[in-house]
Order: structure tokens, then C-alpha cells, then sequence
């Protein structure tokens, strides 16, 4: 009994040694939850939930991405004195015409349609 | 009695002509007329934020 508590929190260690490690670790990753229908590109340039009763991982993977983006867009609109709305547009142009059909993108007004 | 008919002939001619000669009028605007120099920069910034977005989509795993 005392050998197995003993096994289980040297597992509970390594895997958040491991996950200390690594960064965060997302269970799904981005290419996976497009091909699922779970998330896809809007307009605005960012990525949204297709299916709104999705998962916390693809909450999580939505979010780190997005952050991810937004400081690229403030980046790019800073260094080239354009407003954070157009790169952010042209981020929503660029991603939806790079999105592969099968894939959700959401269209104009507002509903996520399969391209 | 012809003579009134021509009278009347003549004045609804003229009455006709004047309604049918046209009236423009050239003026010349209040304000100077400003051509826009900004559009060409306005493009050249459009473009290299469009490459910039290209590169970010290409370069990380965010798209």
C-alpha cells in the first residue's frame, strides 16, 4: 500500500515535471481540431469555436493561439503604423483563403460554414 | 382672327423655346480640390502587412 502511494506520486511528479518541462501542453493540437469541425477562422482574424460545447483542451489550444496572434497583429501594426483592426482583417482574409475545404470558416454573418 | 392665332402661335414658341433651352451652370468650387497622395502609401503599407500576416501564418503553428 505504502509502495503504491509512493509509485503514484512519483507519477503525479514526472508528469508535471514534464509539464513544467515542456510549456503547456495541449491534448489536441490545431491541425487536429480544424479536421474535427471543432474550431475554425473568423473574419476578425481570429480562431473561433465551432461547437460551442467544446472541450476545455480546445478552449485552451483557442485562447493560447489567439494570444499567440493578437501579439503578432499588434506587432505587425506597430511596425508598420497600420490600426490593429486592418492587420487583424487581413489576418481573417489570409486565413480563411489559406483554410483547406472541409474545414469551417465563418462567413459574413456570423455563421461557420464548411469551405 | 388669324392674327391672334398667330400671336398666340408665337407666343407658346416662345414660351416652348425658353422652357427647352437648358441651363448649366459651371461653378467653380468654394473649396481647392485636394487630390489624395495618401492612397498610394495607404497600398504600400496594405501590402507588406499582408506579407507580414503571410510569414506569422507560415512561420508558427498558429494557423
Amino acid at each position: 500500500m505504502k509502495t503504491l502511494t509512493k509509485s503514484l506520486k512519483f507519477a503525479a511528479r514526472a508528469a508535471l515535471l514534464t509539464l513544467v518541462l515542456t510549456g503547456t501542453v495541449f491534448a489536441m493540437d490545431l491541425g487536429q481540431a480544424k479536421s474535427e469541425g471543432l474550431v475554425g477562422e473568423k473574419p476578425d482574424g481570429y480562431l473561433g469555436l465551432v461547437d460551442s460545447g467544446a472541450s476545455s483542451d480546445v478552449r485552451a489550444l483557442v485562447q493560447d493561439v489567439n494570444a499567440k496572434r493578437r501579439a503578432n497583429y499588434q506587432r505587425i501594426a506597430k511596425q508598420q503604423g497600420a490600426p490593429l483592426a486592418e492587420v487583424e482583417k487581413v489576418g481573417g482574409m489570409t486565413a480563411i483563403d489559406k483554410t483547406q475545404r472541409g474545414h469551417y470558416v465563418m462567413d459574413a454573418s456570423g455563421r461557420w460554414v464548411k469551405k | 382672327m388669324p392674327r391672334k392665332l398667330l400671336t398666340m402661335l408665337v407666343v407658346i414658341t416662345a414660351a416652348g423655346l425658353i422652357a427647352c433651352n437648358p441651363t448649366v451652370k459651371v461653378e467653380a468650387p468654394d473649396k481647392p480640390i485636394e487630390i489624395n497622395m495618401n492612397v498610394n502609401i495607404r497600398h504600400e503599407i496594405l501590402v507588406k502587412v499582408e506579407k507580414e500576416v503571410e510569414e506569422m501564418f507560415e512561420d508558427e503553428d498558429l494557423f
